[in-house]
């Protein structure tokens, strides 16, 4: 496989699943912003327990989603129902405290980083194959779990919440427990993207887990559609891509782009181009098609 | 008396207003003639704060006109109305609790910074007790002071209208009837008043007209004594 | 002794800019209704603007302050509109749109200054302007003439603010909208219009500490914007959302314990302390220590 194309292919999926990691809490108006704090704590801990304590990959992975869902719950307990402000205020203390810890802990080679994971599986093939598997059989589970979620009971209320909070408390929901929920299960995808997003590259450093990742995942939801989970399945792929096929100097200002692009999305198309309507629209669309070829073949018969 | 060779100083015609899918106000027309006193009486919900809100400009128009002084305000919104000429003394919240007395007046000048000194005096010639608490912060007068301070307030930017939502809520008989008396005088002194209220029976008492508004429409109209001699009327909102 | 009283006044000269910027962020939540993340990134690309043209006038001081504060105003009212249109929703205001609209202009202004100015690295403010010289020496202790600047300048613009807000006819209107933007309208108070004044006040004061800090820290980066943004948002929850009294009280706080600790703690330890109070104060007090406003 070629480097360039692996590169792509993971990148993009850890897109996709921190984007979700984000749109999930965003049901209920949450910008959980800890999530990327979540990526450096379990990212940095599962190179730890691989590199210095020779633990097998699977358990360092298994860690880094305990950790992840830990962190999320224990949080959540205070802010499972805070206003948006202030859940996004806590996501940007983690970030920076544990960017500061990080930065000063040798252990985990503090400003340096770590390099030189070893490969999973033995050789670089397949490394790239295993990380492969394990991110897209990821992307399925999650996929497919948020849109249980979101076709639930549970869903539905979590947009009563969005829509409006203190009519979603008077219908009886819990927007407390509602929103631990959605928290801790954001925190541990972000657990576990964060392990594999190290172990693409084969080395963890501060500057994968910034504020500018911030940026970029809410670029994703947001002109993708944070109504539905599949704006970020179509939107990740495409804003991670094109800039690759532009020349440098344009790729240089890929964040300014992203940033333009979140501003007309909001201003002009808030609701961002995949909303919940264009997804019913081509289910009926397909169920049409479906239909119209059972008819055909009643005929036939 | 006849009222048909007068030119009224507002009318409203054929006005719809609605909030989403809720029809608040539906086809209501009215009129209101220069130093009257013209009361709309109705249940909570009927629709009164509505119409007062939409002559002042506040709420967009699904349909009709609101002509005041000869000249079209629909749509309009409400600073330039009340630089026009009305004003509203809203209902329980036309007072900014946090500021002092001096400092409401004072935002009632807004628009019209020129003659505020004289307008003080005026104001405070008017309501002593305001005088005396000038530089008490709002929250700290009665319900019948604050509202005292709402219609000073109100006086502050030389209105020729004014509209009062609801002035009896939540005060005492005897404040009531203070403060209704200071509306008669107001209106002696020249400014029409077109006022909302639940207690009809001291509202139309010193009214020269009204009209009873129900779930958005008019139902009746017509002079304060005839509404105070209907038997509907008495049955639904005098408590007879 | 004397080395604590050089960091209390140092951290005094570093708070009073704090209380700069919360101030201006309350006025825009307070009065124009949006909470705007990245008003320091503004406050830092206007500081790039003053040292383009300190650069292009040979140092020019008037010209150069001038500059700073104009590009400030004029960034803070071409981003009016933007969350003008992006706040209104059906009728209600939506401030979660306005943070994710904020966060995208900081997220341009960060990354353009990291690829223009000076190929993205640190820009140095002349000594003329950055205050670098002592002006006091009191046995082991130097006052810089930055410090004094700073503290004087951010002594007399707050001191301007609330007379602003508490003499003034417009400051009066910013007053009744920030407690109840409805019964503002029906008053009469024209909600739009004021609300761009706050936007060019907040615009003002900006520029003004962009100059300030330009003095105070005598170089810019294109991180300092974000590093900064946290700081400011430490202040305004810790002090309670919209409380201008207690912003005032938490930034002075805030910048001499940052300037003490500096003192015996290495490197970015000291930013952490803001963090950590302001984790507990929002997990513990979620209005704020003195109570939030909106």
């Amino acid at each position: 496989m070629p480097l360039p194309l692996y590169y792509y292919l993971s990148i993009t999926a850890v897109n996709i699943l921190m984007s979700w990691a984000l749109y999930l809490p965003y049901r209920v108006a949450h910008l959980h912003f800890i999530t990327i704090a979540n990526m450096a704590i379990s990212g940095y801990a599962a190179g730890y327990l691989v590199m210095s304590l020779h633990v097998p990959f699977g358990w360092a992975l298994a860690t880094g989603f305990i950790l992840g869902g830990l962190i999320g719950y224990v949080v959540s307990r205070f802010i499972g129902d805070a206003p948006t402000f202030a859940v996004v205020i806590v996501g940007f203390t983690f970030i920076f405290i544990t960017r500061t810890v990080i930065q000063n802990l040798p252990a985990v080679g503090g400003t340096m980083g770590m390099f030189g994971l070893p490969n999973i599986g033995g050789n670089p093939e397949s490394h790239r194959v295993i990380i492969l598997a394990i991110l897209y059989a990821m992307v399925v589970v999650v996929g497919w779990l948020i849109h249980r979620f979101d076709h639930s009971r549970l869903g539905r209320a979590a947009s009563a919440v969005f829509v409006d909070p203190d009519l979603a408390a008077s219908l009886g929901i819990n927007r407390k427990k509602l929103g631990m929920l959605v928290q801790t299960a954001s925190c541990t995808i972000a657990g576990g993207s964060g392990v594999l997003y190290g172990f693409i590259y084969k080395s963890f450093h501060l500057d994968f887990f910034t504020f500018a990742l911030v940026g970029i995942f809410m670029t994703v939801i947001f002109v993708g559609g944070y109504a539905t989970l599949w704006g970020t399945v179509v939107i990740a792929p495409i804003l991670y891509g094109v800039p690759l096929l532009l020349p440098s100097e344009i790729q240089e200002w890929r964040v300014v782009i992203y940033g333009a692009l979140l501003i007309l999305v909001l201003v002009l198309k808030p609701e961002g181009f995949i909303t919940p309507r264009f997804v019913r629209s081509i289910e009926t669309f397909l169920s049409g098609k479906r239909r119209k070829r059972n008819i055909s073949l009643k005929e036939v018969t | 008396m006849s009222n048909d060779a007068r030119t009224p100083i507002l009318k409203v015609q054929h006005l719809s207003v609605s909030y989403g899918h809720v029809n608040a106000l539906k086809d209501v027309s009215l009129e209101v003639f220069p130093g009257e006193i013209v009361v709309l009486i109705g249940a909570n919900g009927a629709g009164k704060t509505t119409l007062l809100e939409s002559v002042l400009g506040v709420n967009p128009l699904r349909s009709g006109s609101v002509v005041f002084e000869g000249r079209e305000i629909s749509g309009l919104p409400a600073d330039r109305n009340v630089r026009a000429g009305i004003c509203l003394v809203p209902e329980g919240r036309g007072v900014f609790a946090s500021m002092t007395v001096l400092d409401n007046l004072l935002l009632g000048a807004h628009h019209n910074m020129r003659n505020v000194q004289s307008s003080l005096l005026r104001i405070f010639e008017w309501f002593p007790i305001l005088a005396g608490r000038k530089k008490q912060v709002a929250r700290t007068l009665s319900g019948g002071e604050r509202q005292m301070l709402a219609i000073g307030r109100a006086l502050m930017s030389a209105p020729r209208m004014i509209l009062v939502d609801e002035p009896s809520i939540g005060l005492a008989p005897i404040v009531v009837n203070d403060i209704f008396s200071i509306l008669k005088r107001l209106n002696r002194e020249g400014y029409t008043i077109l006022l909302s209220e639940q207690n009809a029976n001291k509202a139309l008492k010193c009214a020269h007209r009204g009209y009873v508004l129900e779930t958005g429409t008019v139902a009746l109209s017509g002079t304060a004594e005839r509404l105070l001699s209907d038997p509907g009327v008495r049955e639904a909102y005098l408590g007879a | 002794m004397q080395g604590f009283v050089a960091q209390v006044i140092n951290g005094l000269s570093l708070g009073s800019i704090y209380v700069l910027l919360v101030t201006g962020f309350n006025l825009l939540l307070l009065v124009a209704m949006i909470i705007h993340f990245s008003y320091p990134q503004v406050v830092v690309f206007s500081m790039y603007i003053t040292w383009i043209v300190l650069q292009l006038t040979g140092n020019n001081l008037v010209l150069g302050i001038a500059a700073g504060i104009a590009s400030s105003i004029a960034l803070n009212l071409l981003s009016a509109p933007l969350f003008q249109k992006v706040m209104m929703k059906r009728g209600e205001v939506d401030i979660n749109s306005t943070m994710v609209l904020s966060m995208g202009i900081g997220m341009i202004i960060t990354d353009v200054l990291s690829h223009t100015f000076n190929k993205g690295l640190p820009i140095a403010f002349p000594d003329q302007l950055a205050g670098n010289t002592p002006l006091l020496r009191v046995g082991l202790i130097s006052v810089l003439t930055g410090q004094i600047w700073s503290l004087a300048v951010g002594i007399v613009a707050v001191s301007a603010v609330f007379l602003i807000l508490y003499k003034t006819r417009p400051g009066r209107a910013f007053r009744a909208i920030a407690e109840d933007p409805n019964g503002a309208r029906l008053v009469g108070i024209p909600l739009l219009r004021t609300g761009l004044a706050s936007y060019a006040l907040s615009g003002i004061l900006g520029g003004i500490i962009a100059v300030l800090l330009a003095m105070v820290l005598g170089s810019a980066s294109p991180g300092l914007g974000e590093q900064v943004a946290h700081k400011v948002l430490a202040v305004s929850i810790i002090a309670g959302l919209g409380n201008l009294a207690g912003g005032l009280v938490v930034g002075l706080i805030l910048g001499i314990l940052e300037a003490i600790v500096q003192g015996y703690i290495s490197g970015t330890w000291s930013d952490a302390i803001a963090f950590v109070i302001m984790l507990v104060v929002i997990l513990v007090k979620p209005r704020g220590l003195f109570g939030s406003k909106v």
